[in-house]
């Protein structure tokens, strides 16, 4: 059992929630365990805001696929958009002193990615990112506790 | 859909916020326009109760601290309270923990802020 879900959505973060309900259907149809979906819908947020913020600087409209797979023992998010070459992995760490102000942009997000996922990977394809999140999980068992 | 709810109450001279479901880079914003709002108009306790929030994001992590910031530029407390257990987690995971004034329950924050509680016999 195998799903995979292409969104496109342009480069506007109003547009996130387009993924955000999709990962939520695909976790109640699939019994995505509760604190596995929390941490996907989190790093969803992160690389999605940080490709809609810095992957374009032409001010244009860009459009921007968000691909969820479901598999029984993970779930992938992989995320491709022709925008300026970027490795995520490369963003600074957090430096969250002095306190109040804002850190680097990016940075706080890419180290939650970093803690929340058990795969983070980033190729240059073709001229486009392809960015890939997966989170080890045993999915169905959110459905089986449920039905208990 | 915005998933994000945002209410006020005041509890003797503490104005506690309280956000309810999902704060993420769609809705951050509103968080902080709200929150900075609250301390323009001279707010001098605000306490953020954050028990019915779902999950967030460094979208709100930023805006909480740029709340925290701004509070401190006008000598007001700034508080969190009642981090549940996912949410106190990706405090946690972020590194967060020790950069906000965090109480475990509203209760006992507004003994430390000095709401009504404190003051009854």
């Amino acid at each position: 059992m195998t799903r995979a879900v292409d969104i496109r959505i342009r480069n506007d973060v109003a547009a996130i929630g387009i993924v955000r309900d999709t990962l939520d259907s695909l976790g109640r149809e699939f019994g995505i365990p509760v604190r596995a979906l929390t941490h996907l819908h989190v790093a969803l947020d992160e690389i999605v805001s940080n490709v809609v913020k810095y992957s374009w600087d032409d001010g244009g409209q860009h459009e921007l696929l968000v691909r969820i797979t479901v598999r029984p023992d993970r779930v992938d998010l992989e995320i491709f958009d022709d925008g300026r070459e970027f490795d995520p992995m490369t963003a600074p760490c957090p430096n969250l002193a002095p306190e109040g102000q804002r850190p680097p942009p990016g940075g706080l997000g890419i180290h939650m990615i970093k803690k929340l996922v058990d795969h983070f990977t980033y190729e240059r394809i073709d001229g486009r990112n392809h960015t890939t999140l997966s989170k080890t999980c045993e999915v169905g068992t959110a459905i089986q506790r449920s039905n208990k | 859909m915005n998933s994000l709810s945002i209410g006020e109450t005041h509890a003797g001279n503490v104005c506690i916020v309280t956000l309810s479901g999902r704060i993420d880079s769609s809705n951050a914003n509103d968080v902080m326009a709200e929150l900075t709002r609250l301390i323009s108009s001279g707010e001098k306790s605000i306490l953020v109760d954050l028990s019915a929030v779902l999950y967030l994001t460094s979208a709100a992590f930023r805006a909480l601290l740029v709340a925290t910031g701004k509070a401190k530029q006008q000598a007001a407390n700034f508080a969190l309270c009642s981090l549940a257990g996912q949410v106190r987690e990706l405090f946690e995971m972020g590194g967060l923990l020790e950069l906000f004034a965090i109480h475990n329950s509203r209760e006992e924050a507004l003994k430390q802020l000095g709401g009504p509680i404190l003051r009854a016999p």
